[in-house]
């Protein structure tokens, strides 16, 4: 029982880092201007991450040791240096930008601008870390963000045409603006393929306690829960498309990203969107922040865990409370949270090599899984994303500056 | 055994399991003639620093001086007391005898126990 | 004389003929009893994959590193290493006298 209940990990982890504002946003401005033509991207990132989760899972439960544990043994001090540069800039960004979703979505819920919420969102979030388990975290934003359904819901509801939706699952080019395409496909990428998420699953299996027998459960879980992130974002696109292409909508402001549901669902949509995107970015702000202090506490071997009382691990709650903090200040100085997200995917594009290339020499450690490496299958996705990483990481600035 | 692979950046623990942070460097006796043998295992301080830039050690070590328990050295643990290495190295010491934790007390005791919910330091 | 371990990793080595053999990438140690003995240095490239623990990645393409030689590890014994400059070691033998690591 406690192995089924362990994909609550697996739908946090999703619903943390496929449906946030960066990826809810991209899904939605790639739906309005491209109408399905951008479903490959989301198909794409899907299958990357379900690849790279389930080998986080399968290394932390094997060898009892977090993929940041393992980068700094085996790739030592300097290179993790670089790595924890690129970690605190791009992670930095995404909770600046997550709080701000919160802050947003509260802002269309009451007509409060968002920089007067972002102290209180800052504090729920850190008071929740403070007080709260990594099974309170885990299991209520799994919870919470199931409200998230009311995007199939809303997508099935508009009729698509699932013959061209299901050629949108295919790679091509649009007739015009190459470079807004190309900047949201890569956008897309980046959002999907977060290392955040690798980390931060990595250690809620060692939270959770997973050993050896959770390898099976840990595969279902991955492809489970990425899976459902990569169809709720999918739908977000074709509920999009349905919605703000045919009036030839652009959509550039959170208010109208609001509007997506309410053609399919008149009544409740506009509610459905605002309590969603206040629930999955707050998940997110939890995994981000967490993801961090994970982050420095494994690489310095500090003591860490987010069901002790702070005291007990001093150094991993100051972190997350300093950048909690510190987040909260670009928000007050009324810095447009959207600009931030489109900024951190594209950083978080730029710097995925650092994260994704180590994964091809870990999952290959004996040392560290003994039987349970890599397979060539694993090996060959490992490939083709570190590939796609580095292609992320020189084009997604110029596209920035010529399409974003 | 190899010692990069092996023994540096590990993770150290102490009798108890606790955690002491990472094999920041180790120091190696060398003689004329004698065979050189590792005689030290260092954590923190400017160690980490040093195999960056020695730039950033300064900097570390200035900033050390500014603030926290004010330790200037690494600790240094005597080979010696290495007790198993394998995913982790065990050592024969009790943490808080070392000074491997400093930081990790004076966080605990001047911030997060201000802050209500932080809990205490258990002393000794 | 005492030498930190972190920071003698990635110097470059010479040859008593001051020709350039590689970096220190490895050091091979025994264990006795509450000693910890250095018995050989690993210097070049491919030491790194012993590092990396990336052996079951590069064997099968090995044969072709050797051939084009960018697979070059040479294991140099304690004796015949001089640390008295720990920046810049020297060996006490000749290049070709060494041996590769296996």
């Amino acid at each position: 029982m406690k192995k089924v209940l362990a994909i609550t990990l697996g739908i946090v982890t999703s619903v943390g880092g496929f449906l946030e504002i960066g990826s809810v946003t991209t899904a939605v401005q790639a739906g309005a201007a491209f109408g399905y033509q951008l479903l490959w991207a989301i198909l794409l990132g899907t299958a990357c991450l379900v690849f790279l989760v389930e080998m986080s899972g399968r290394f932390s439960a094997v060898s009892r040791h977090t993929i940041v544990d393992a980068t700094r043994e085996r790739f030592g001090f300097p290179f993790f240096a670089i790595v924890m540069v690129g970690v605190v800039l791009v992670f930095f960004m995404v909770l600046v930008a997550e709080l701000g979703g919160i802050g947003l979505s509260l802002q269309i819920l009451t007509g409060i601008g968002f920089p007067w919420w972002a102290v209180p969102v800052s504090f729920v979030v850190w008071f929740l870390m403070w007080k709260g388990t990594f099974g309170l975290i885990e299991n209520g934003a799994s919870i919470l963000g199931l409200v998230t359904i009311s995007f199939v819901v809303a997508a099935v509801k508009l009729n698509p045409d699932w013959g061209a939706a299901a050629h949108g699952l295919l790679p091509g080019m649009p007739g015009t603006d190459k470079a807004k395409y190309g900047f949201l496909a890569v956008s897309i990428l980046g959002a999907s393929i977060s290392p955040h998420l690798m980390y931060f699953y990595s250690s809620g299996a060692i939270e959770d306690e997973w050993d050896k027998s959770y390898i099976p459960v840990n595969r279902f879980i991955a492809t489970l829960g990425m899976t459902f992130g990569g169809v709720l974002s999918m739908a977000a696109l074709v509920a999009a498309a349905l919605t703000f292409q045919p009036n030839g909508v652009e959509v550039d402001t959170f208010e109208q990203s609001a509007l997506l549901m309410t053609t399919a669902l008149p009544k409740w949509g506009f509610f459905l969107f605002a309590a969603s995107m206040l629930f999955t970015c707050l998940g997110a702000a939890l995994e981000t922040s967490l993801a961090i202090a994970y982050f420095f506490a494994q690489g310095f071997g500090w003591s860490w865990s987010e069901d002790l009382t702070p005291s007990k691990n001093a150094r991993f709650c100051f972190v997350y409370t300093i950048i909690i903090l510190l987040a909260a200040v670009p928000l007050l100085m009324g810095i447009d949270p959207i600009k931030v997200t489109l900024m951190s995917m594209a950083l978080t594009a730029a710097t995925l090599p650092l994260a994704v290339a180590p994964f091809l020499f870990l999952m290959n450690d004996p040392i560290y899984l003994g039987e349970h490496r890599n397979g060539w299958i694993s090996n060959t996705v490992v490939a083709i994303t570190i590939l796609i990483s580095f292609v992320l990481a020189l084009i997604a600035i110029p596209l920035q500056i010529l399409g974003g | 055994m190899d010692l990069v692979r092996d023994v540096m950046d590990q993770k150290l623990l102490d009798r108890e399991d606790c955690e002491m942070g990472r094999v920041d460097g180790l120091v190696m006796e060398v003689g004329e003639h004698s065979q050189p043998r590792i005689t030290h295992i260092q954590i923190g301080g400017t160690t980490p620093w040093m195999r960056l830039h020695p730039a950033f050690a300064r900097l570390s070590a200035r900033l050390a001086q500014m603030w926290g328990p004010k330790r200037k050295e690494p600790v240094r643990i005597p080979w010696s007391r290495v007790m198993t290495v394998g995913r982790d190295i065990k050592l024969d010491v009790r943490v808080r005898e070392t000074g491997a934790i400093d930081w990790e007390i004076w966080i605990a005791r001047h911030i997060i126990e201000r802050i209500p919910g932080g809990g205490h330091v258990e002393e000794g | 004389m005492e030498i930190n371990v972190e920071l003698l990793l990635g110097t470059k080595v010479c040859d008593i003929d001051g020709e350039d053999v590689g970096r220190i990438e490895e050091l091979r140690v025994e264990r006795d009893g509450q000693s910890c003995l250095v018995e050989a240095y690993f210097i070049g490239a491919s030491a790194v994959i012993q590092r990396l623990s990336a052996w079951t990645l590069v064997r099968p393409i090995r044969g072709i590193l050797s051939t084009r030689r960018l697979y070059s590890a040479y294991q140099v014994p304690w004796q015949d290493m001089d640390l008295s400059d720990p920046r810049h070691p020297r060996l006490r033998i000749a290049k070709r006298d060494l041996r590769h690591a296996k």
